[in-house]
């Protein structure tokens, strides 16, 4: 027989009245950054229990992706984590050139590292400007998306795109960028440090938002990694653990960068990280700006990279010429992606974003699958709300920087 | 904090003298209907095929290059053969817009550039059909967007920069700009 419901029958104001209050909080909330859903069981303002519940925003890319070819795929990972899609992007197609066994051209990792950092930037420039919000520095909320909406500019002149940019293709990036985009993103990085002098002058010492942030949702090194937490998230408690160092892929090999820590692995100390963290990306994207010269001229696109238009079945093997009957087709036929699997991760502006494809050797990936940071992160809430209050909870769901997108997938 | 800062608030200072520096500078703000932000070319916006100058018509071939690689399979093309001349005519061009994902593929494999995303992005309509571009909607949607351009135009994705020229079908290798 099914469980069937209890009827709370005692009246309110009883003394026997022991059940907890129950909030529902989301998906409508505007705080929750998307549609998130929190089951809340309350002891007068003291949460006694968290239950996140996902799944709003489900729209099946894995499943989908099995339905088209490799480089049609792609364009779902824009819709992953939609503030940087590009990093989304570039971790599918090195997932998907590990498969086939491409080398992209140094140019093509260059541009792809700096639209990577980019995209770093203007996600972080998202979560500073909401979490203020959310906490109630509404000044560094305007200022933010004014220097968010000057990166965005730069992703127009670069592909044509704002938000979804399907910049990367198989096999390096689908268009050079020019020299009017150089000089901009030259001046971006000029100026930008000021800007962050700007944010850190308003709310760094604030008093308000130190109280706020200060001791709240502390976690330590240990349950960070057994959580799984990865990004800032892990390294605001001082894990200097970042996929750009342990497995540097694209360009970050030869560039110079710091991974900043935090010490206390609080709301505070995270805060501080995104904010160093958005300098080293300056730093980063400076760099690759003054290489972009060395590779003048050079190709960005691998050598037997796919066309864009991937055959779907296997291919028919070479034609080879026969004495008597003109051609002859034998043999076994091509795969399209050679038969195997691949895990590739990559450091995504909000935690170790990986790919899992599995390939049967035609056109179209086998599996999908896609490892979210957001989606391990919304797991840790429970773990760091204990014991702490209603308002800290949009504290703590502003500081793990969750984008439902991504974890509903 | 020590008892100075404490008491007189140095920080908050700080900060309103920051917001109060920021009164003074430029604003930033886009009043948009009155004033617009110049569009980047290469913008992908509205779809529209292009008018040849020398035929007055599309130059679609039909090869369903466009419809076999959109990822959200928004393009409908039907063709036959001129009985006559044995010459493939496109007798059905359609896209819905609803459904396009704007990643600009069509436009980057088509191989004599007829399609193209224009930089216009303030269209809507009020129902469904209006946004069902068929073909004369699509060289209507042409001829409304070049008169704004300076000629010739050349879109980046007809022959994206940098791309190696033997990756290219012919004719966009010499490809020049309408």
């Amino acid at each position: 027989m099914a469980p069937t419901l209890e009827v709370i029958s005692k009246p309110c104001g009883h003394p026997e009245w022991e059940e907890p209050f129950v909030v529902n909080m989301g998906p409508q909330h505007p705080s929750t950054h998307g549609v998130l859903r929190l089951y809340l069981e309350l002891d007068g303002e003291n949460i006694v229990k968290c239950d996140p519940r996902i799944g709003y925003l489900h729209r099946g890319l894995e499943k989908l992706s099995e339905n088209m070819t490799y480089t049609q795929a792609m364009v779902l990972t824009d819709r992953l984590d939609y503030i940087s899609s590009a990093a989304n992007n570039v971790g599918y197609c090195l997932a998907v050139e590990k498969l086939l066994g491409l080398e992209v051209p140094r140019r093509a990792r260059l541009l792809r590292t700096i639209v990577c950092e980019m995209a770093r930037i203007s996600s972080h420039l998202l979560w500073l400007a909401t979490h203020a919000l959310d906490i109630g520095a509404m000044t560094v909320f305007l200022y933010c998306f004014r220097d968010r909406e000057w990166l965005l500019d730069i992703y127009e002149k670069i592909c044509g795109a704002r938000l979804t940019v399907s910049y990367p293709r198989i096999g390096g990036v689908r268009l050079d960028f020019t020299t009017e985009i150089i000089e901009d993103l030259y001046q971006f990085t000029e100026e930008f440090p000021s800007r962050i002098t700007d944010y850190e002058t308003l709310i760094d010492v604030n008093r308000i938002w130190l109280k706020r942030t200060k001791g709240i949702a502390v976690i330590s090194a240990e349950k960070a990694v057994n959580l799984g937490l990865t990004g800032p998230s892990l390294r605001g408690s001082g894990v200097p653990y970042d996929v750009r160092k342990y497995k540097p892929y694209d360009a970050y090999e030869e560039v110079e960068f710091e991974v900043p820590v935090g010490k206390s692995g609080d709301t505070y100390d995270r805060y501080r990280v995104r904010m160093e963290e958005m300098r080293q990306a300056n730093r980063i994207i400076r760099q690759c700006l003054d290489k972009l010269s060395e590779t003048q001229g050079e190709p960005v696109v691998a050598e037997g990279a796919p066309d864009l238009l991937m055959p779907e079945k296997r291919k028919k093997p070479q034609a080879v010429p026969h004495p008597k009957k003109g051609f002859l087709v034998k043999g076994a036929e091509v795969p399209v992606v050679p038969e195997g699997e691949v895990y590739v991760s990559i450091e995504a502006p909000k935690g170790e974003l990986g790919y899992y494809v599995v390939s049967d050797g035609s056109g179209k990936p086998w599996r999908v699958r896609v490892r979210a940071p957001s989606f391990v992160h919304i797991s840790a809430i429970p773990e760091l709300i204990k014991g702490h209050m209603v308002a800290d909870l949009i504290a703590v769901i502003g500081t793990l920087d969750v984008v439902l997108g991504e974890c509903d997938r | 904090m020590g008892v100075f800062k404490t008491l007189f608030l140095t920080e908050i200072a700080k900060g309103l003298a920051l917001t109060l520096r920021k009164l003074f500078s430029p604003p930033v703000t886009v009043q948009y209907p009155e004033e617009r932000k110049p569009v980047a070319p290469g913008f992908r916006g509205r779809h529209a095929l292009v008018r040849d100058p020398e035929t007055g018509k599309d130059r679609c071939i039909g090869c369903l290059r466009c419809a076999k690689v959109c990822p959200s399979r928004c393009i409908y093309i039907e063709t036959e053969r001129d009985p006559e001349t044995k010459r493939k005519v496109v007798t059905k061009y359609e896209i819905e817009a609803l459904r396009c994902v704007y990643c600009g593929y069509c436009e980057e494999v088509c191989p004599v550039n007829a399609i193209v995303l224009t930089e216009f992005y303030e269209y809507i309509g009020y129902s469904r059909e209006e946004l069902y571009f068929d073909k004369e909607r699509l060289l209507k949607n042409w001829d409304e967007f070049i008169i704004t351009q300076k000629r010739p135009y050349f879109n980046p994705y007809w022959k994206p920069r940098g791309v190696p020229e033997k990756m290219l079908p012919a004719p966009k290798r010499k490809a020049e700009g309408v």
